[in-house]
């Protein structure tokens, strides 16, 4: 550990104790909550201290939401693939258990979102990918919802007397169940796979140069084309780009509302200097309000895992079945 | 740039690409490609066997119809060759009752034809006995008191009478 960082540490753990002895007197600043919850771990703080690797002035630090899709992805490949390994060992192909709900997401997957838009050719060759972006875009909204990691801060530090330290991986985790796809960093990186498929999809389906020139339907006038073609050009970057922001957006505006209404326990204490007020706010106000957003957030979590997916799809489709 | 919601972070990019892709590599090897296909597969194990299930339904029912036809063939048959023995055997007993009573009417006649030659001959035999016997009375009786021409007149007039009272 450098020596900055060592003192940064040390500042931090300074920083803590003071809360804890003068108690209110800082103050409650709800944007640094909210964003410290929401935001990625800094790369000063990486949840691995692996050795710090810089390739073209690029930090490729684990930071806590990098942390979050191994665990999201790892967990998904055993779940995965233990379940379907399991079933496919029968002498009997019959499904039990969650088998049934993963060979009922996987057959509406390729049946009503990958069939129908990239058409029966294709199916196979993109069902996988669909299948791997819906489950991984699904689980990675969803783990934000969950406040596990948070348990583990709290055990960690006031159980097994841990104390606060940045270095410590269960507390760099602990801002927050972090939710990586609130990221814009992650939704770009997962909208770029989208923009490559698409063009995979069409040079496949009808060969480089004549997938480039699906781009505009044939036979116009040349003055419309002067219109079209740069249009249809920014489209396939506005496409990936519209993906990007409305997931992004989804996950952490639904975060954000979520803290800033529990916040309001502290705010109202603050205010009133009573913990009393604050309390009750929270049993009255806040604890129901946030119950109430959260299962909002349920559905939006599956909705924008959908509508990404199902977006990705259609694009993918229009790349190979040429409509003009 | 500094509100870490919007900080570009090259870092994250290229570690979320990777571990997708990785992912999605992983799971089409040992999930997804094999699931797909055994989804298919049972899915035309199932398409199979409703076909052969309806194929057989149809089977079934063709037999069933069969059997039935064959069952009321038989039954037409065996109610024909009934109708048949019926009447054959009425003709036969018709026959029989014909035969039976030609035989007897035959014989019927015979006993009469005998009859009658018996009672013709026994007549005859009576008369010739009884003209006999007249003969022979009338011969003692007359021999000394009758001419010749008397005792013809006699005879043929006792005759007449015996012939007259044998009609009766």
């Amino acid at each position: 550990m450098s020596a900055a960082q060592q003192a940064e540490t040390a500042q931090h753990a300074g920083d803590h104790a003071e809360d804890a002895a003068h108690g209110a007197e800082e103050g409650f600043d709800a944007g640094t909550v909210i964003i410290e919850h929401v935001a990625n771990s800094s790369h000063d703080h990486p949840v691995l201290h692996l050795p710090h690797i810089e390739i073209a002035g690029i930090d490729f630090s684990i930071t806590k939401h990098v942390m979050m899709m191994w665990l999201v992805a790892g967990f998904l490949f055993l779940l995965i693939t233990l379940t379907t390994r399991r079933f496919l060992a029968q002498e009997r192909p019959i499904p039990t258990g969650f088998m049934t709900g993963l060979e009922w997401l996987v057959q509406s997957i390729r049946d009503s979102i990958v069939l129908p838009n990239v058409g029966a050719k294709w199916v196979n060759t993109w069902t996988p990918v669909i299948l791997t972006l819906f489950l991984f875009i699904l689980v990675c909204n969803a783990v934000g919802l969950v406040p596990i990691f948070e348990v583990f801060g709290l055990v960690d530090r006031y159980v097994l007397g841990n104390g606060y330290s940045d270095d410590s991986m269960i507390n760099s985790v602990l801002h927050g169940g972090t939710t990586a796809t609130a990221n814009y960093n992650v939704t770009a990186a997962l909208a770029t796979i989208t923009f490559f498929s698409i063009m995979i999809a069409g040079t496949i389906a009808h060969g480089f140069i004549h997938h480039w020139k699906n781009l505009v339907p044939p036979g116009l006038a040349w003055p419309v084309y002067i219109l079209l073609i740069p249009i249809e050009f920014m489209g396939l970057f506005v496409k990936p780009f519209a993906l990007t922001m409305r997931l992004a957006a989804n996950m952490t505006g639904g975060h954000i509302a979520l803290l800033s209404i529990l916040s309001l326990v502290f705010i109202f204490t603050q205010v009133f200097e009573s913990a009393a007020l604050g309390i009750g706010v929270g049993f009255t106000v806040a604890v129901p309000l946030a119950v109430g957003i959260s299962a909002l957030e349920v559905i939006v979590v599956m909705v924008q895992a959908y509508v990404f997916t199902l977006l990705t799809t259609v694009f993918i489709g229009m790349a190979i079945n040429v409509h003009h | 740039m500094d509100n870490p919601l919007v900080q570009p972070d090259p870092g994250l990019f290229f570690w979320t690409i990777l571990t997708f892709l990785t992912l999605v590599f992983l799971l089409k090897k040992f999930a997804w490609g094999p699931l797909l296909k055994a989804l298919e597969e049972r899915q035309e194990t199932i398409r199979k066997s409703l076909d052969d299930a309806e194929q057989a339904k149809q089977e079934l029912t063709r037999l069933q119809d069969e059997s039935a036809q064959i069952i009321a063939e038989a039954r037409a048959e065996a109610q024909s060759i009934v109708t048949k023995s019926r009447a054959e055997a009425e003709r036969v007993r018709e026959d029989l009752k014909e035969k039976a009573k030609g035989e007897a009417d035959a014989l019927l006649k015979n006993a009469e034809r005998q009859i009658q030659l018996e009672t013709d001959r026994a007549v005859q035999q009576i008369r010739q006995e009884v003209v006999e016997l007249s003969l022979n009375v009338a011969s003692k009786l007359i021999r000394k008191n009758l001419t010749q021409e008397d005792n013809d007149a006699l005879i043929q007039e006792s005759l007449s009478q015996i012939e007259s009272s044998s009609q009766h």
